[in-house]
């Protein structure tokens, strides 16, 4: 059984709220089963209230207030939304250079979008298996072992991060950085990316200890 | 666990059922209701009313009024209860004379919870056996599904309170697994009755708010108003039909009071949710907190007034994206022998 460590503010029986607009517009037919009863529950029991950074509008992303919260220090989320923000521009930037100096064939192989590109790059990095420590008999083997997908996207975020705040150039900024760490796993290349193949490497070295995983 | 601290003061109420076996005998509690039905009567007839219909309320008013008491704490005033309250139920003594306990299970240590288990899986065994003879006979089998979603299960006070014995959370945890498996098979309507002594009804009422109608001003414009709190920041919102978008703050411009984008992006979250961004103008008084609290705190307040405005579905539809219910969390107190709410001393090992 799992033992909760932290406690929330909120009864149990407090669901999570639904704040995209499309969802409560659906008629009822297009509904599934298990959608059917979401709903019946949701119509008895409470809602916990909306956070602070959800919002129904175009422009909030869950992904991005995530990436945004993993780059913030010291609870300045001023300074990491506006370094978020000035990331997109300048790999929007970068884009539109790339498509103007483009032949006209190529022109629509190029990815403009912003949100696109951030999002692809992040499934790009995330690894598929991950590593475990795993004690037996004194000696700690490195097990391999599936990841969930809350994990995945935690260990590219982080990954990306530490990147940029680590490899740098001691003038550049972490937008430019940031950028241009995107627009290289955009394409799969770059250092994130080879991290992410250093560690599948490992797990398939490793793969005679598979067997030590016992969940 | 995961340590409540959202439920009332009952959860820290000790279980007196299980603390031991019974301090009073039969006879004396049966004497002690004697007294009291024959105490009401004589109060009834000092106060000049009616034996007959006194109730319980009228006891309180009356000791109150007989005897005055000037104690903060309500449960040192002098009281008069039915001996059943006054007295907590508590178990009858499991063994008789010789030392012989009563229940086969009472070695176990806890006799009523795991009779209850073993009847639980006898129905069980009933329902699967019941389905098995359908199956051998062609019949279709039953798929009415209850209706989960209006029902609970008892809280593991409540399965105390019942059993009169301790119940740990593991062990309440795996009876209500078995509570569920029961309730999952198909040809579960025939221990109905027996389910339903476990469930209680979750009653929808408890989240019907009264919605005010709208208000008119004097040049004949609707308007309502809405409050809204967020840790310690109080607002009020005052929405106005035919308007253009405009939002004022403290008699100050959205733009100038809140340069942050996210807190005006909070702003019109209610509007936008609604589709109803420049067809509202918005006035609002707030103070106190932060920045995030007090856009937060407008934020409810204007989804409150817009409740006015607004088909009944909508508002369902805003509850159920968060709109209408206030935030409890709050900043966390400092606890002795920390520095912080959780952060502890550095630890010197010297």
């Amino acid at each position: 059984r799992i033992m909760p460590v932290r406690w929330s503010r909120y009864n149990p029986s407090y669901l999570e709220p639904e704040v995209k607009k499309e969802s409560h517009q659906k008629p009822l037919e297009e509904l599934t089963e298990e959608e059917r009863e979401q709903m019946e529950l949701k119509a008895v029991r409470p809602i916990k209230a909306a956070p602070p950074s959800l919002s129904s509008s175009v422009f909030s992303d869950p992904m991005i207030s995530k990436f945004t919260n993993m780059m913030m220090k010291s609870g300045n989320k001023v300074l990491a939304r506006s370094l978020m923000s000035q990331t997109l521009e300048a790999i929007k930037r970068k884009q539109l250079e790339k498509y103007h100096k483009a032949p006209e064939n190529e022109k629509e192989t190029i990815e403009c979008n912003p949100y696109v590109i951030f999002h692809q790059a992040l499934k790009n990095c995330q690894p598929i298996i991950g590593l475990s420590n795993i004690t037996r008999g004194g000696k700690t083997y490195q097990v391999p072992v599936p990841l969930t997908d809350n994990r995945k996207r935690f260990l590219a975020m982080k990954w990306l991060i530490t990147e940029c705040r680590e490899n740098k150039h001691r003038r550049t900024l972490m937008p430019e950085k940031l950028s241009q760490e995107l627009l290289q796993a955009f394409n799969n290349e770059g250092p994130v990316i080879k991290r992410k193949h250093v560690l599948h490497k490992m797990a398939e070295a490793n793969r005679a200890y598979a067997h030590f995983r016992w969940w | 666990t995961l340590r409540l601290i959202c439920t009332t003061t009952a959860v820290q109420k000790r279980n007196v059922g299980a603390s031991g076996p019974e301090k009073y005998t039969e006879a004396f509690i049966k004497k002690q209701i004697e007294e009291f039905n024959l105490g009401k009567r004589h109060l009834a007839n000092m106060m000049g009313e009616d034996p007959e219909t006194f109730t319980q309320e009228d006891i309180d008013k009356a000791i109150a009024y007989l005897f005055p008491s000037g104690l903060f704490d309500k449960q040192a005033r002098p009281l008069m209860k039915h001996p059943t309250e006054v007295f907590p139920e508590q178990r009858k003594i499991q063994w008789g004379e010789d030392g012989r306990p009563f229940h086969f299970l009472f070695y176990t240590g806890k006799q009523s919870y795991y009779s209850l288990m073993h009847e639980t899986y006898e129905k069980f065994l009933n329902v699967q056996k019941h389905q098995d003879q359908l199956t051998a006979q062609d019949l279709p089998l039953q798929k009415e599904k209850r209706n989960l979603a209006g029902s609970r299960w008892l809280t593991k006070i409540e399965l105390e309170e019942m059993l009169l014995e301790k119940v740990s959370d593991d062990d309440y945890s795996r009876f209500i697994q078995l509570l569920q498996k029961l309730v999952a098979l198909p040809c579960a309507d025939i221990e109905e009755k027996y389910i339903q002594k476990f469930s209680k009804e979750v009653p929808v009422q408890l989240q019907k708010v009264v919605i005010e109608p709208l208000q008119h001003d004097e040049r004949g414009v609707a308007f309502s108003t809405g409050e809204g709190k967020r840790k310690t920041a109080r607002a009020t919102a005052v929405v106005y039909d035919n308007g253009t978008g405009k939002i004022t703050v403290n008699g100050i411009d959205i733009l100038h009071y809140f340069p942050v984008l996210q807190d005006r992006e909070q702003l019109l979250f209610p509007f936008q949710f609604l589709g109803r961004i420049g067809k509202h103008d918005m006035v609002c008084t707030v103070s106190g907190g932060g920045r995030s609290a007090q856009a937060g705190a407008i934020r409810l307040a204007s989804a409150k007034a817009l409740r006015s405005f607004v088909t009944e579905k909508e508002v369902e539809f805003m509850r159920q994206a968060g709109l209408l219910t206030v935030d409890p969390r709050v900043k966390e107190r400092k606890k002795p022998g920390q520095e912080g709410p959780r952060r502890k001393f550095t630890w010197k090992k010297r």
